[in-house]
């Protein structure tokens, strides 16, 4: 007895690993038991068509691809704009009332002068304000619906407007996804450039960089390492969004699998190939994304908050 | 009231604790002192099992405590234990701490609890802050809030590991007053710090510690003016200092 | 952002498209449509949404588990289930869902339903567990936020390990994992109307159905705006009170020290 529990002791990592291997295959098996069972596995299918699936997939990484990089264009732009900085109506309106008050008492400021500043200065806050706001409605409803909604929107507006578009899916899913990850970096950028914004350009004048070499050398620097690992997660889940393709009516391994339907023959071939493709880009992606992290960081300097950007905010570590 | 005979602790290839012998009588106060890494803190660890010696036996009251069929859970009641990074339960006010173990561990019931909380913390001077969450409080409250909690279990002795140092100097003074304080009361205690003027007035011992094995014995007098080693003798002269 | 809102719905998308939200007409036939695929939506969520945390939260404390048993095959689930598109999730799932419980199950339980609607059922459970799969990482930085002399300290005063579990680490990690599951949350409810692309009753599907009745109904066929206008609404609202509500929730829970990043 005693005996057995210095063993189970001394071996346990061992003993351990392997059950944990155990409980692994047991449940693939078990899955690949009741799809597959007697059938057996179809490998003649796979060996003809996996061809096929693998180009499906390369149509939806060309969309997602494209799509990603004009995303970055609309999503850098509206998250720039996003960090201005601009105040309430009523604050402003109260600051103007105290320096007002400020000047009142120093006689040599002429009213009119003071008239022509209030009025372009209203203008121009007023501008940043509304321009800000807009940017900050279209993060809003990007995010806030749901991506099928976005397409069905968008297919519907070939429809009606211009017809001899309408066929075009892949341009259609494009566009639609272009806008969509426009929205999601658009946070990202936003969140990288405030993240770095404060203090820093102050401390580069201060040591005598130009305006544009502290850009080039302080603020990009740390900007592009918090922005890179999050930007990549997005492109993952810009991938896999890309299965909407398919509702536009691309041909992409889910049609294939839409052929298929009142035949279950194939089914599983198919799964189980689309899920190889699908897990080795996706897997490969965010260790890429892990490595990119673990790289680039600094200690000190970290936005978790923008990591994973399709929605998951990672809480901050207690200190 | 506390013996620990020939302890031995490994932490992988790291030979950490090189045969530890030690007594404690009841009632006495011994400091430990030693250059960092040397294994004070492990040594405490080991007192309440938070760390499971390699070999060697503990003794609390004369019941070996490293042995198996004794739960590390009755172990640890006996012995409290203060930390260095006060570790107050961040999601709870001071007196939910200490009413925390009082409730779960000792069974009592919560009006009891918090009768008895409001007692320590009034002993360590913080009756008025028994709703503010640790986050609310200075280092040196939160450690008088440990000290509390740690009481509030009715140990037979305590553990203190480097109470002081994560405090900012003019918060030291609060903490030492109530550890001195415990000690004339007659608590059992193991302190290991640096506070040179602590340790003078409260030590009944120290003991000084290099490489993970007692290399000096004494009491303050002697450990501090007439060290008969050489590595006493240089690291005092370096705290001293 | 509500006046943003209630500026896009009611006066820049009508002005552009040509439609109005406050005719009867419209409402006349949409009403309809409307309840029952808004009905539908809040069933899917009711169904996947505790499902989802219950699976999120067991993998996520099973991936900072020494255990490895428990922590190598969550690994595998949710590397599985992150990396796969719940689109394809769904379609698989809906196709192949009901042969993986076993026939006794089915005849027993299920009897009473079409298949259809099982493997609809079905696809609802696969996009919780691609969901759960981002809440277990969620719930792992919660746990793995826990500074480990919180654990010490419990064990210090005699709290048993499950004990210091129950009273110590689970309440932090549930404060500091409340705002990002409320996003979390958010992203669970926009993914409920893939149902739409299957056989799911829900409001994305209901409205599309509705535009089949829209060209016999007299309305000009730009009057489809204004049907995705109320839906994107929907769903706008839906988010946004799920995510305010998380927060509310964290508010009240609120302690000093204790904070998890927003934005
Ligand atoms: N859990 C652990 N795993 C591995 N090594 C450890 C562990 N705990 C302590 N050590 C190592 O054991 C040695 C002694 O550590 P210990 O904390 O006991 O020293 P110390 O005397 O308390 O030092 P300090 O004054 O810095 O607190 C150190 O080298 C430390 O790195
Ligand atoms: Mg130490």
């Amino acid at each position: 007895m005693a005996d057995l529990r210095k063993f189970l002791r001394e071996r346990w990592r061992y003993i351990d690993a392997m059950l944990a291997v155990a409980v692994i295959v047991g449940s693939l098996a078990y899955i690949y038991d009741l799809l597959v069972g007697s059938r057996g596995l179809d490998v003649a299918y796979i060996t003809r068509n996996y061809g096929l699936y693998v180009h499906a997939v390369l149509t939806n990484v060309y969309a997602t691809t494209i799509a990603f990089l004009v995303g970055m264009a609309i999503g850098f732009s509206v998250g720039w704009l996003r960090t201005a900085r601009t105040m309430p109506l009523a604050k402003f309106v109260l600051s103007l009332r105290a320096e007002r008050r400020a000047r009142s008492e120093d006689r040599e400021v002429i009213k009119a002068d003071s008239g022509f500043l209030i009025f372009f200065s209203l203008l121009w806050y007023g501008a940043k304000y509304v321009v800000r706001r807009i940017g900050d409605g279209f993060v809003e409803i990007i995010r806030g619906t749901p991506l099928y909604v976005q397409i069905l929107f968008a297919s519907s507006f070939f429809i009606v407007f211009l017809r001899e578009y309408a066929t075009e899916g892949l341009l259609i899913g494009i566009i639609t996804l272009a806008i969509n990850t426009g929205g999601y970096q658009a946070e990202i950028f936003r969140a990288g450039l405030q993240t770095v914004h404060s203090g820093q350009i102050e401390a580069a004048r201060a040591i005598g960089f130009s305006r544009l070499r502290a850009m080039r050398y302080v603020i990009l620097p740390q900007a592009l390492r918090l922005i890179i690992p999050p930007l990549t997660n997005e492109y993952i889940g810009l991938f896999k969004a890309s299965t909407f393709l398919f509702v536009l009516g691309v041909q992409t391994e889910i049609s294939y699998i839409a052929l298929h339907e009142g035949y279950a023959g194939d089914v599983f071939e198919i799964f189980a190939m689309v899920t190889a493709i699908f897990l080795a880009i996706t897997v490969t992606l965010s260790f890429v994304v892990q490595s990119l992290e673990r790289r680039f960081r600094i200690p000190g300097l970290g936005i978790e908050a923008v990591r994973k950007p399709r929605g998951v905010k990672m809480p901050a570590p207690v200190a | 009231m506390i013996r620990v005979n020939d302890v031995q602790k490994h932490f992988g290839a790291l030979h950490v604790l090189r045969g530890i012998t030690f007594e404690v009588q009841k009632g006495e106060a011994i400091v430990i002192i030693g250059p960092s890494g040397s294994g004070k803190s492990t040594l405490l660890r080991c007192i309440n099992l938070l760390v499971e010696p390699d070999s060697g036996q503990v003794f609390i009251d004369g019941v070996q405590v490293n042995r198996h069929g004794i739960r590390h859970e009755w172990v640890r009641q006996q012995v409290g234990m203060v930390f260095q990074s006060f570790n107050l339960f961040t999601h709870l006010t001071a007196i939910d701490n200490v009413t925390l173990g009082l409730t779960r561990v000792k069974g009592m019931t919560h009006d009891k609890a918090v009768e008895k909380a409001r007692e320590l913390l009034a002993r360590v001077g913080l009756a008025a802050k028994e709703n503010s969450y640790p986050a609310e409080l200075s280092g040196g409250q939160q450690q008088r809030v440990a000290i509390a909690r740690a009481l509030a279990m009715d140990p037979k002795a305590m553990l203190f590991d480097e109470p002081t140092s994560a405090l900012d100097p003019e918060y030291i003074r609060e903490v030492l007053d109530v550890m001195t304080a415990l000690a004339r009361e007659g608590m059992t205690m193991i302190v290991v710090t640096h506070e040179m003027g602590f340790a003078s007035n409260v030590a009944s011992r120290i003991l000084f510690m290099d490489a993970g094995k007692i290399v000096e014995e004494g009491s303050a007098e002697q450990i501090f003016h007439r060290p008969k080693e050489e590595r006493t003798r240089s690291f005092v002269s370096k705290i001293l200092r | 952002m509500v006046v943003a809102g209630l500026l896009m719905a009611f006066v820049i998308l009508p002005a552009i498209f040509n439609f109005s939200l406050l005719s009867t007409q419209f409402w006349q036939i949409y009403t309809r449509f409307y309840i029952t695929g808004l009905f539908g939506t809040f069933f899917y969520v009711a169904l996947t949404l505790p499902l989802s945390v219950v699976l999120g939260f067991l993998m996520g404390w099973a991936r900072v588990s020494r255990i490895r048993i428990f922590r190598w095959p969550a690994s595998l689930y949710v590397n599985i289930f992150r990396g796969l598109p719940p689109l394809i999730l769904v379609i698989f799932a809906s196709l192949f869902g009901t042969s993986l419980i076993p026939q006794p199950i089915l005849d027993r339980f299920f009897a009473g339903f079409r298949r259809g609607d099982i493997a609809v059922g079905i696809a609802a459970i696969a996009i919780a567990m691609h969901s759960s799969a981002y809440q277990a990482e969620i719930f792992r930085a919660g746990f793995q936020s826990v500074p480990k002399g919180q654990v010490e300290a419990a064990q210090a005063l005699g709290l048993r390990s499950w004990q210091g579990m129950r009273h110590v680490i689970l309440p932090q990690t549930f404060r500091l994992s409340l705002p990002p599951l409320g996003n979390e949350f958010a992203v669970l409810i926009k993914d409920t109307s893939i149902l739409a692309g299957i056989a799911g009753t829900e409001l994305v599907a209901k409205s599309r159905d509705l535009l089949g009745v829209l060209s016999a109904s007299g309305l000009p066929i730009v009057w489809i705006f204004a049907v995705w206008t109320v839906v994107a609404i929907t769903y706008l609202v839906l988010t946004y009170s799920v995510t305010r509500g998380l927060r509310l929730l964290e508010r009240k829970f609120h302690t000093p020290g204790l904070e998890a990043i927003s934005l």
